[in-house]
């Protein structure tokens, strides 16, 4: 009996002192969980995005970038996945993602936290992005083209995508306010979804009445045979504004040498419809080509999240 | 030794507005053997609280040792504390350690945290404890789980951890009311035996006055907080000590 | 008991107003009353509750029950899962546990009363410090804390080890003071009189003898921290949340069922190891609250252990060998901790919150937001609680009767506490508006789970002999348990309704981050729109009412026990 009493003693110390060493452990190699064990000279260029659509496609979408931009830039370029739009946000502050793919909403919000943020590069359709308002056809809601067409949604049920969306939330938000309609006016509290594809969804299935995502989600999601138009039906697409664009941390030129910034834009801009590899990242990115931006585009966004709430 | 071991010089105790002892003077020397006796609530356990400088007097002087211990540093508190054992009623033992654990417990006061904490793991100084347990006659339960062991039986083991701790006094709060009456002679020949073969001095309170003849040679009465009498154990004659027990009752 | 206790508190003079509106009684009162208005708060009698629109994805839902995602890609992501959210809840418990410990001891009456020289004396200003400030971190959830400690430290699991570690370490620092302080000081007050210095006498004296407590409770927490962990995915750590979060956002509810079928098994063995643990130690309840010291239950199971078997032995040489192996699968950066680009981040944070926003704007919604919480949690714990006991019966283990309903009642106890309340939030929210009823009725479904559990243990523990008696006198088994069973029960039973009336105040917090109400659903606004000032204040409003809730809780006890 004393034996194992003796040796429950030890146990409990071995526990004990386990959990201290565990605490006092000296750090390992610095080197971010969730990069694949294969050594790297260097620290890897990390990319990341805001998740405004299905995960799996986005693993896709930005595994096959990093490839590209691994041959392109000759660094180590690692995609790192996020789970919620300000996730992105953060980690673009403290450093742990270089480069992220921001929605103008959050990339104005981004470009506030981090000094000397810039917005460098674009995709063709990001300089006039629209959102679309759809809605369950068993509504009745019919398609209109004047904003005041909006009004039609009193009494109905309603979601945005993302709290932080631009497209799926601060712009139609904004130009519901200009029609003259309130959230109050909407049956029940509006949803938020949290993406643009689950919107398309819970709006087919009649969850909801209507809703609003980005138009270019809509768009592919159709051609792609994944929506069901006879269920659900765009009813208006808004005025263009700026939207999407990659922001990059002004630290990158230290890490990873000077012009680095201006290599990634040359990469970016060197994406072609002609050659078959860069053809398949633009299709999925769902955009002709990449362009230049720059900061002051999005002095408007700006102003509407202010007037929000969105930014402070 | 010249000093005496204990001196206690007007001592009041009071809990709130309750006395429980009121101007009790007394002296105990090195190697008496002396038995606190009276009824419940009379003030023994305070006494002896008194005596193991785990109370301080309300007022008047108290000595342990030749040291007042309220001018003590907690430091020099406890090394007098050291040199005064104590056995009690309800043992004080930890039921689910095993014995040679308490038995080391006397150890305690000379030991660091550290060599404490690794002797919980790898029991040291097994010798001195199967030999304390010798000297109690239960040698073959070191290894025993302390709760298996009947009350007599706890209390020699009490007993050998007082041993271990090799203290100049041992005191006794009513040793032997949680055993029965042929446990209660063997523990208090016992304690008798050892401390004459140590030179120990040693103070008992007890509810058996048969003992206090028996095993002790001088007796304190105590009641109500008072000392009733203080006489060799051959002074003290039945009267007083029905007087000692009577005058409680008709009190209340 | 509940009879007898109303009973003691009636003064002897005749019924008076008073003596009425006693003790239990004002209790019952003020409890129903507090029902009543969360009733009305959280919008049950409002109309525009239900969205019809939602019950063919539910119908979905369920269906795909049927028919889980197994193919072996999907089986190997949800076994690295399964793997990442233990091995978070293993390094999150062992840094509470040595949190629990430093501060339990810290914070006892005993470890204070033990280094003065005489017995007896008042507890000081260092006492009540280490009390203090351990409650601060205690009101705040551990999502709340996940959320802090990312933008502070980055994207590491370093953030989930700290977010479940800092809560849970001053909860178990406050557990372990009271085990510690319950202990019987008989051994400790002979080896301090003897003279033995305050840290070896309370080593040999008060440790091994509150051990045996000490590591049921720390087996019990193990059951929390895997459901923490989980939450923990949902907000982004990794694990079996997010992939739960994950497959729900994408509707693919084939894999939802894999994993949920995951976390059934992760926490239906956490369990069963930690009730077979505390078996073996003889602590026959997952949580003593209220539990007088002594009670006859506790003392038999005592007599009966046998806490030093080959078993444990086995079980605690597993436990210590986990912490290192889990460290290893998840590799948190511990440099970080120190690192100058954390400690800027975390200076610039602070900076940026103060001072809070105390414009009368934004009090007057903190108020009415916090009374929305606080709504949420009162409604939440009266469904819980109600459905807790009527469930609880069924599953607690008898010797007599078929086995069916136990079995029945068991897993569906352990289904409703295996899914985290976000997923339960986002699962309401298919078929309801956005506002505060999802969310409570999200926080009572989960708590359910754990509340039936609790109860049906305090039916298991029960004395069975004045049933059996009234059994033997041919009463009908239902007349029976209503005269016996029941009202033995019923003390216990609303003890734990209180105390964890305690958690689903602060877990109302995080069904907020889906969008169903309370302060919650501000938090995540002001996260989203950086407003730390906001932030603060919030915060600040979140520790008055779990402070609030918690003496409401703890006066309410009182009279019951």
């Amino acid at each position: 009996m004393f034996r194992s009493q003796q040796k429950t003693r030890l146990a409990l110390a071995l526990c004990i002192s386990a959990a201290v060493a565990a605490c006092a452990a000296p750090p390992p190699a610095a080197a971010p969980a969730s990069q694949p064990a294969a050594p790297a000279p260097t620290k890897p260029f990390v990319i990341s995005a805001i998740p405004d659509q299905d995960p799996e496609k986005l693993n896709r979408l930005y595994g096959k970038l990093a490839e590209y931009l691994k041959a392109e830039l000759g660094v180590e370029v690692v995609y790192k996945p996020v789970t919620d739009y300000t996730a992105v946000v953060n980690a673009f502050k403290t450093g742990d993602v270089d480069m992220a793919w921001f929605g103008g909403l959050t990339g104005v919000q981004a470009r506030l936290q981090v000094d000397g943020a810039q917005a460098i590069i674009q995709r063709d359709i990001d300089e006039k992005f629209r959102s679309v308002f759809i809605a369950n056809v068993a509504t009745g809601i019919q398609p209109f083209e004047d904003i005041s067409g909006l009004m039609g949604l009193k009494g109905r049920t309603f979601t945005f995508g993302s709290e932080s969306s631009t497209s799926g939330r601060l712009m139609p938000q904004f130009f519901m306010r200009q029609a003259g309609l309130s959230l109050s006016d909407l049956k029940g509290e509006p949803g938020f979804s949290g993406s643009h594809d689950k919107t398309i969804k819970l709006v087919e299935a009649g969850s909801y009445d209507a809703g609003a995502l980005n138009a270019q989600v809509w768009e592919a999601r159709v051609k792609s045979g994944e929506v069901d138009t006879s269920k659900v039906i765009v009813i208006w697409r808004t005025p263009p504004y700026y939207d999407y664009h990659w922001i990059v941390r002004p630290d990158v030129e230290q890490n990873f040498g000077a012009g680095f910034i201006g290599r990634v834009k040359q990469a970016f801009l060197a994406l072609d419809q002609a050659n078959p590899t860069h053809k398949e990242i633009l299709d999925l990115f769902g955009a002709q080509k990449f362009i230049e931006t720059k900061n002051e585009n999005y002095v408007d966004i700006e102003a509407i999240g202010r007037e929000i709430g969105k930014i402070k | 030794m010249t000093d005496p071991i204990f001196e206690l010089h007007k001592v009041t105790v009071r809990y709130g507005s309750f006395t429980a002892l009121s101007e009790v003077s007394l002296q105990v020397k090195a190697g008496e053997r002396v038995a606190l006796i009276g009824p419940s609530g009379a003030g023994k356990s305070t006494l002896l609280s008194l005596l193991n400088g785990s109370l301080a007097p309300s007022e008047g002087q108290v000595r342990l040792l030749g040291e007042d211990p309220t001018r003590l540093s907690v430091r020099a508190l406890r090394r007098i504390q050291r040199q005064i054992g104590t056995v009690y009623q309800q043992f004080h033992l930890v039921p689910n350690l095993s014995v040679i654990h308490n038995v080391n417990a006397g150890h305690l006061g000379r030991w660091s945290l550290a060599r404490a904490m690794l002797s919980l793991i790898v029991p040291l100084e097994r010798q001195s404890a199967a030999r304390a347990l010798a000297d109690v006659g239960i040698a073959d339960k070191l290894y025993a789980r302390t709760d298996t062991l009947s009350g007599g039986q706890q209390q020699r083991v009490a007993i050998a951890r007082v041993l271990v701790q090799d203290p100049v006094v041992i005191l006794a709060d009513e040793p032997i009311s949680s055993v029965d009456p042929e446990r209660s002679r063997e523990i208090m020949t016992l304690l008798r035996e050892l401390c004459d073969r140590f030179n120990k001095t040693l103070v008992v309170s007890l509810h058996a006055i048969e003992y206090a003849y028996s095993h002790c040679e001088r007796m304190i009465g105590l009641r109500a907080g008072h000392v009733m009498f203080d006489l060799p154990a051959g002074q003290v004659t039945p009267g007083m000590v029905e007087a000692l027990y009577r005058i409680r009752k008709a009190e209340a | 008991m509940s009879a007898s206790s109303a009973t003691r508190h009636r003064p002897a003079l005749p019924l008076s107003l008073r003596s009425f509106f006693n003790g239990a009684r004002l209790v019952v009162l003020v409890t129903l009353l507090a029902i009543a208005w969360a009733t009305t708060q959280v919008g049950l009698l409002r109309g525009n509750l239900i969205n019809g629109g939602g019950w063919a994805l539910v119908q979905q839902f369920f269906a795909a029950a049927l028919r889980p995602e197994l193919s072996a890609d999907f089986l190997r992501l949800t076994l690295e899962s399964t793997l990442v959210t233990f091995a978070y809840a293993i390094c999150g418990l062992a840094l509470s546990l040595v949190i629990g410990l430093a501060g339990g001891l810290l914070s006892s009456e005993v470890w204070w009363l033990s280094h003065r020289r005489t017995s007896g004396s008042k507890l000081g200003a260092p006492w009540l410090a280490v009390r203090g400030g351990l409650a601060v971190p205690r009101a705040i959830h551990e999502v709340i804390w996940g959320l802090f400690l990312v933008k502070i430290l980055g994207l590491d699991p370093l953030v989930a080890i700290l977010a479940l570690g800092i809560p849970f370490g001053a909860i178990t620092a406050k557990v372990f003071s009271e085990i510690l302080d319950e202990t019987p000081r008989d051994a400790l007050r002979g080896l301090l009189n003897g003279g033995v210095p305050a840290g070896q006498a309370l080593l040999y004296g008060l440790l091994p003898r509150a051990f045996p407590n000490l590591l049921s409770y720390s087996f019990y927490r193990l059951e929390c921290a895997i459901r923490s962990a989980t939450v923990l995915g949902v907000i982004g750590a990794g694990g079996l949340g997010y992939q739960v979060l994950l497959s729900l956002q994408s509707l693919r509810y084939g894999e939802m069922w894999t994993l949920i079928a995951a976390l059934i098994a992760l926490s239906g063995a956490t369990d069963w190891l930690s009730a077979r643990v505390r078996q073996v130690l003889g602590a026959p309840t997952r949580l003593e609250v209220n539990l007088a010291p002594g009670c006859d239950a506790q003392a038999a199971a005592l007599a009966r252990a046998t806490p030093s078997s080959r078993t444990l032995l086995g079980l605690l040489v597993v436990g210590a060998a986990l912490v290192p192996l889990s460290l290893l699968y998840i590799r948190p950066d511990f440099g970080r901790l120190f690192s100058p680009r954390t400690q800027m981040l975390f200076g610039q944070m602070v900076r940026e919150m103060f001072p809070p926003d105390l414009s009368a704007e934004n009090m007057a919604s903190l108020l009415q937001l916090s009374l929305q919480t606080l709504a949420m949690s009162i409604f939440a714990i009266a469904v819980a609680g109600a459905f807790g006991i009527v469930l609880a019966q069924p599953a607690a283990r008898r010797a007599m009767g078929a086995r069916w309903p136990y079995w029945l009642a068991r897993g569906s106890l352990l289904f409703l506490r295996a899914i985290p309340a976000p997923v339960w939030a986002l699962l309401f929210l298919f078929v309801m508006f956005p506002g505060p009823l999802p969310g409570a009725l999200a926080i009572a479904v989960h708590n359910l789970g754990i509340l039936g559990r609790l109860i049906a243990e305090a039916v298991e523990n029960v004395d069975q002999r004045p049933m059996r008696v009234l059994r033997h006198g041919g009463t009908p088994p239902a007349h029976a348990f209503l005269y016996s069973t029941l009202p033995m029960t019923i003390p216990q039973s609303l003890a734990y309704i209180f105390y964890r009336w305690e958690v689903c105040a602060r877990e109302t917090v995080i069904v907020g981050f889906v969008g169903a109400g309370g302060l919650g659903r501000l938090l995540t606004e002001q996260l989203s729109s950086f407003d730390y000032p906001g932030l603060l204040s919030t915060l600040i409003a979140l520790f008055v009412l779990t402070f609030v809730v918690d003496v409401l809780s703890a006066a309410a006890r009182r009279p019951i026990r």
